[in-house]
């Protein structure tokens, strides 16, 4: 009992950071209908600014920030040199530049920052876990998880309150129509990408506080796929829905099915399970159902 | 992008004619002076270090091959081709190290090359296994399906249970002398280079004979566009299972073929990025061409190696350069991705068809 309830709320707590950046993923998608195959490289990205400023001597929150604020020029940059040339162009082409995007930010990464796995040093979380009633959980879980929780309530508000979030909705909505009352679709697509870039920062820099920093928290971050298949492509609720699923998902099988599969059924349950739901569901559960005709 | 132009003056006055392979004289020639400088020239006259690119291009050929099939001509996005590549090397792997193969066809030297057959069956039906969602999703959400086939069959399935068989650890070596072919032992680069160059020539004719029969028109059908095809009676099931086959056989020869060249494979040869990579040579060369594959295959080592040689002078200056050099590299493929796509979204093959077509034409272009 007690591993299950330590299990759930792990699961949750990691879910949440799965879920902040799979709401990056699905702003990208909803606003410009771009699948973005490069957010685990953003995510690493956006890690590695932040562990940099760290080691310089920067305040944590700070530091965070910081990378939050380069994640926008970043994400404006790669939006106007690259995929704003292909608006209009075929999906393929436009999948096909965001994985040509990940070789680029990966080979940047693995060469400006190398492949050694690095530490935020001095550790930022205590490693001693916190006893909330029967169960104990590690710090970094819970301040990941209150980061992004904090995090998913500004976008929530800055999308439903501010000119800038309305003017991306009506986009996401209805391209031609928003174009017609004067809403500045290029500008929508830089937004969508810096935002994406800015969530997929502050994940990957808790997920890096959680096991140390290396190449294969990009790994982690191409965990938002499933969870935005779970969730529908392009639902907000979904991605935050799905990525907690997800999250609860990689650690149940860890911790329950690793007895009777030894090894990494951790990583993969999640695409496994990815992989069968598609077959049943391949709209998630709050995407749009398209209908096709020829 | 279809057919090529005649040269100027030149007229088919029968369908022979038409479906010749090599429609004019001066083609004929052009092809026997290729294979010449194929089968003679390049082995006489490139170094080892030259042999053993030439052996990547024939590998990254080899393995693009079956995306371009899958990609270029059924339409169906996978990024998980790696996976297949992995099974028919391991495939390869195992049957020579494990089965028990009777004395005289060890000693005859047919153990290889039925493995390397046996290989491509298995890796073909085990992209079946893995094609068979294409049947309900198709686009993104077929990408998302071959990537978990990706990570379903390296990072869990071969590292965990088959590298385990036999107890060798992570890596399994293959003994020298283990790879025969008849009479000869593959233990060279040269004797490799031959392999390859018969296996691609191989696969490129078989290519191309299935891209123009009623199976490659079906596949082309699906591609443009899937509910039509099946409209006019075309079965798409079927014709796309047929393709993830053809594609996987292919991955599994490939695959079996490398580990001659490797002599010790492990899952880190297949990794995600080498499908990624797959996916991005046939981008550079040209989606639904069988050149422009081996265009792109050619791009992608080639120009590298090219980079590569041109950092080494400055290795002295900068010695971690030669350290990262991979990463650069890396970044510099995926940037090339980029351009290619933006600027030359038909890639290298479609500037060879212009060009090829602008002399067969000249001087009356019209």
């Amino acid at each position: 009992m007690e591993l299950f309830l330590m299990t759930l709320i792990t699961g949750i707590m990691v879910g949440g950071i799965y879920a902040l950046v799979a709401l990056g993923w699905v702003i990208i998608y909803k606003c410009s209908g771009v699948l973005n195959l490069a957010m685990g490289e953003m995510t690493l990205i956006g890690a590695y600014i932040s562990l940099t400023f760290y080691s310089m001597g920067v305040p944590f929150i700070f530091a965070l920030l910081l990378s939050i604020i380069i994640g926008l020029f970043l994400g404006i940059l790669t939006e106007r040199l690259f995929l704003d040339k292909l608006i209009g162009e075929p999906v393929l082409s436009v999948i096909m530049v965001t994985v040509g995007l990940s070789f680029l930010f990966k080979g940047i990464v693995e060469l400006i920052w190398g492949t050694d796995t690095k530490v935020f040093n001095p550790p930022i979380f205590s490693i001693e876990p916190i006893n909330i009633g029967m169960v104990s959980i590690g710090e970094v879980y819970l301040w990941s998880f209150i980061a992004a929780m904090i995090l998913l309530v500004i976008f929530v508000c800055f999308f439903k309150y501010t000119r800038w979030g309305l003017a991306m909705q009506a986009t996401a909505d209805d391209e031609m129509a928003a174009l017609s009352i004067g809403v500045s679709a290029r500008f929508v697509y830089a937004a969508a990408w810096a935002i994406a870039f800015m969530a997929a920062g502050v994940g990957g820099t808790f997920l890096g506080n959680i096991n140390g920093l290396n190449i294969s928290v990009g790994y982690l971050g191409l965990l938002v796929l499933p969870a935005v298949v779970l969730g529908g492509l392009n639902s907000i609720p979904g991605a935050i829905v799905g990525g907690i699923a997800i999250g609860l998902l990689q650690n149940f099988s860890g911790a329950y099915l690793d007895r009777y599969f030894p090894g990494a059924v951790k990583e993969i349950a999640p695409f496994a399970f990815m992989a069968i739901f598609l077959l049943f569901r391949p709209h998630g559960f709050w995407g749009w159902e398209r209908i096709e005709r020829v | 992008m279809s057919t090529t132009f005649l040269p100027c003056g030149d007229y088919h006055q029968n369908y022979k004619q038409e479906h010749a392979w090599w429609q004019t004289q001066f083609i004929k020639g052009k092809m026997i002076l290729l294979f010449l400088s194929l089968f003679v020239f390049i082995p006489l006259l490139a170094n080892g270090y030259w042999i053993g690119v030439f052996n990547m291009v024939g590998y990254t050929i080899l393995g693009a091959l079956g995306v371009q099939l899958l990609i270029g001509y059924c339409g169906q996005l996978t990024l998980g081709h790696g996976a297949f590549i992995a099974v028919g090397a391991y495939a390869s792997t195992l049957l020579i190290l494990e089965f028990p193969w009777p004395k005289f066809m060890m000693d005859w030297g047919i153990a290889y090359p039925l493995s390397v057959l046996i290989a491509g069956i298995v890796a073909g039906l085990w992209s079946i296994l893995f094609g068979l969602p294409s049947a309900r999703v198709k686009g993104f959400y077929l990408i998302l399906t071959t990537m978990a086939a990706q990570f379903i069959t390296v990072d869990f399935f071969l590292t965990q249970y088959v590298s385990q068989i036999g107890g060798r650890g992570q890596a399994f070596s293959l003994p020298p002398g283990t790879m025969k072919i008849g009479p000869w032992v593959i233990d060279s680069n040269i004797r490799v280079y031959y392999v390859m160059i018969i296996l691609v020539i191989f696969f490129c004719v078989i290519m191309a004979n299935l891209i123009r029969s009623k199976v490659g028109r079906a596949w082309v059908a699906i591609r443009d566009n899937d509910i039509s095809a099946e409209v006019m009676g075309i079965n798409v099931i079927k014709y796309k299972l047929l393709a993830f086959f053809v594609a996987g056989f292919m991955a599994g020869v490939a695959g079996a073929f490398w580990i001659s060249n490797l002599a010790a494979i492990s899952p880190d040869h297949f990794t995600w990025y080498l499908s990624l990579s797959l996916v991005g040579v046939i981008l550079i060369g040209g989606l639904g061409s069988i050149y422009g594959t081996i265009f792109g295959s050619i791009f992608m080592v080639v120009v590298m190696e090219l980079l590569q040689l041109a950092v080494m002078p400055l290795s002295d200056t900068y010695p971690k350069l030669m350290m990262d050099f991979l990463f650069i590299k890396e970044a510099a493929f995926g940037l090339a991705i980029c351009l290619f796509l933006i600027f030359e979204p038909n890639g290298i093959g479609y500037r060879w068809w212009q060009i090829k077509n602008y002399f067969n034409l000249w001087p009356f272009s019209y």
